[in-house]
């Protein structure tokens, strides 16, 4: 099954089965449904679909007083750079509500936009870093790349007291979602899974990467490498401790960071490792921006998995 | 107007006044951390906006909130703790002046950010409706917020999801330092309201019981139409005073924006501040004997003083 639609499928399941929640959006349920994000949805007599204005900054203030005021709902949004206009209201009435009994609340307020990491995009998709909207508030966020994350952070976020950001990639839409074949950890906030357990090397992806770094780790596991492999779901986790565990045994760090940004959440990480850890190998792939990088120009992040290999070996 | 509900209105314009020159009186002294903005001259509008609210409606107000929030309230030392941020404050000292808010009178969001809280109260009246709710949310803008591009969404979502709204813009003609003039083509609400198809109606004058019974009427109107109303109000932000330089031996005007304001001194309360229609109490007063205006004065005086003390 394409990403899209495993993704639409469950966020059909989740939004049905919710009463008194508000779904609005530019678009959400006309045209082609921000790319079939929002495909076919169906809400309960006491729910609402809103197809609604082209106003960014107040979608976002509308949301946040339907939440304050115990009406739950989601925000979505056709591109991530869309959310600049609401930036705002990210910071500064989320910064109130935090701060006053609304934080309580038990009403829910989820935006989720698409991060447009295509690169033919042009100028759009240099802002795909999602940790750069939820750092400038420690905003809760969460990326989706695969069908077990898929799962678990659609099913314990898209509807749950309080606020957050969810995201997924464009440039997945229509690639077979990946599924990996077993969860081997997840945190309880669902911010960092592990995929496969391995001594040989520790490989963790950020942002998007997911799909390289998965990539990584089979034609590694076919040259008899073992590799335990991460993904970092949300910019801000509560703590690296489980990757660090897994680090102290391996000895060796892959580290893949798709964002475009100058900020990359992945540094976090390195720093925290190379205080507590002496490393046999530190890799870390990062984007590497052409003088043509605001060019509608293509931007897949190509990984040479047999130097990393040798590298490896060294 | 009973005579009675007459008295408390004007008691009311008079507990906000004295609430303000105390609550100046101390900023002269530097006694606060935060930064306030004052509200002399915004005392009718607020008062009557407080004597329409029922107790469904909710209040969404700016930084400029002080003159609302001691109109609510019904006292002072609550918010001047707040303002000291003190444990014993409205909000327990945790919200200051800008964004300070009052739940339990209504008062749920107060932004300090311009134009932040219209689509806040496009939100709460889209909550209001869901809930089936008899009341109407009111939010506060000012010349400048209708600048700001969230005023005209917020205005466009209010009319297209059929919202009941009050949307009350303070003109007070400035901008920090800076007249509508100086700074802009001029904007006319009522013409740019009636493209939207959205009743406006223009305050002018600072008489609290003409405002009130207004008021009422849109409050009404807006929810029996399930339709927002924008109300524009002339006030002016009294507390200017000249600043004397080199350069301006005779005094340069100085328009109040925020902090202390110098011209303002308690011990010429109860006397008005500006002798026009500038001034609410001005205004008001026309409505009592002077011995009667003096009596009511000094009565909110004692009840100020003994709830400070």
């Amino acid at each position: 099954m394409k990403y899209i639609e495993f993704i639409n499928n469950l966020i059909k399941k989740e939004v049905s089965e919710a009463e008194n929640l508000i779904l609005f959006g530019q678009n959400i349920s006309a045209g082609s449904c921000l790319g079939g994000l929002t495909r076919d949805l169906s809400v309960s007599n006491n729910s609402k679909i809103i197809n609604s204005t082209n106003s960014e900054n107040s979608l976002c203030g509308f949301g946040f007083g339907l939440m304050m005021n115990d009406i739950s709902s989601i925000f979505f949004m056709k591109q991530l750079d869309f959310l600049l206009l609401g930036i705002d209201h990210l910071v500064n009435t989320f910064n109130v509500i935090r701060n006053t009994q609304f934080k309580n609340s038990v009403s829910s307020f989820t935006i989720f936009p698409i991060t447009v990491d295509n690169g033919f995009q042009g100028p759009q998709s240099s802002l795909n870093n999602f940790a750069d909207f939820c750092s400038i508030a420690r905003i809760p966020g969460y990326t989706i790349t695969n069908k077990i994350d898929a799962e678990k952070i659609i099913s314990s976020k898209l509807i749950s007291p309080g606020f957050r950001i969810l995201s997924i990639s464009q440039r997945l839409f229509k690639e077979e979602i990946i599924s990996p074949d077993e969860l081997v950890y997840t945190n309880d906030d669902n911010s960092i899974f592990q995929y496969t357990q391995g001594n040989d090397v520790t490989v963790v992806c950020f942002n998007f990467s997911f799909p390289n770094g998965w990539d990584l780790h089979n034609k590694l596991k076919k040259l008899g490498m073992n590799v335990s492999l991460f993904n970092v779901n949300s910019p801000t986790p509560s703590g690296w401790e489980k990757i660090i565990a897994d680090v102290n045994i391996s000895k060796k760090l892959i580290v893949i960071d798709d964002s475009k940004s100058e900020n990359v959440a992945c540094n976090s990480l390195i720093e925290q490792i190379q205080n507590e850890l002496i490393l046999k190998k530190k890799i870390v792939i990062k984007r590497i921006l052409s003088e043509d990088w605001v060019n509608p120009v293509s931007d897949i992040m190509i990984i040479d998995s047999e130097n990393i290999y040798n590298e490896l070996l060294d | 107007m009973t005579e009675k509900l007459n008295k408390k209105i004007a008691y009311d314009v008079l507990r906000v006044r004295l609430g303000q020159i105390i609550i100046n009186e101390e900023y002269k002294k530097g006694n606060f951390k935060i930064p306030i903005h004052l509200a002399f001259g915004h005392e009718s509008i607020a008062v009557a906006i407080s004597n329409i609210m029922e107790n469904d409606d909710k209040l969404i107000l700016s930084h400029r909130n002080m003159a609302y929030n001691l109109a609510r309230e019904g006292s002072l030392k609550p918010i001047l703790d707040e303002y000291f941020l003190k444990p014993t404050g409205l909000m327990k000292g945790q919200f200051g002046s800008m964004n300070l808010i009052n739940p339990s009178k209504g008062v749920i969001y107060s932004s300090s950010i311009l134009g932040n809280n219209f689509s806040v109260a496009v939100g709460t009246a889209m909550a209001q409706k869901i809930m089936a709710c008899d009341g109407v949310t009111l939010v506060l803008g000012g010349d400048g917020s209708v600048e700001e591009g969230s005023f005209h969404e917020s205005l466009l979502m209010f009319k297209s999801l059929k919202l009941s709204g009050m949307v009350i813009i303070e003109n007070n003609g400035w901008s920090m330092s800076t007249r509508i003039q100086e700074r802009r083509c001029p904007l006319d609400l009522e013409k740019f309201l009636m493209s939207y198809d959205i009743k406006y109606e223009k305050l002018d004058g600072n008489d609290p019981y003409n405002y009130i019974k207004k008021l009422s009427n849109l409050r009404k109107i807006s929810l029996e139409t399930h339709e927002p109303v924008c109300i524009e109000v002339n006030v002016t932000t009294l507390g200017d005073w000249r600043m004397k330089t080199p350069e301006f031996p005779d005094g340069k005007f100085i328009n109040y924006h925020a902090g202390p304001t110098p011209s303002i001194d308690i011990k010429n309360y109860p006397n008005i501040i500006r002798e026009n229609n500038e001034d609410p109490l001005f205004v008001m007063k026309k409505y009592f004997e002077q011995s009667e205006f003096d009596e009511m004065s000094n009565e909110i005086k004692n009840e100020i003083t003994k709830e400070i003390s």
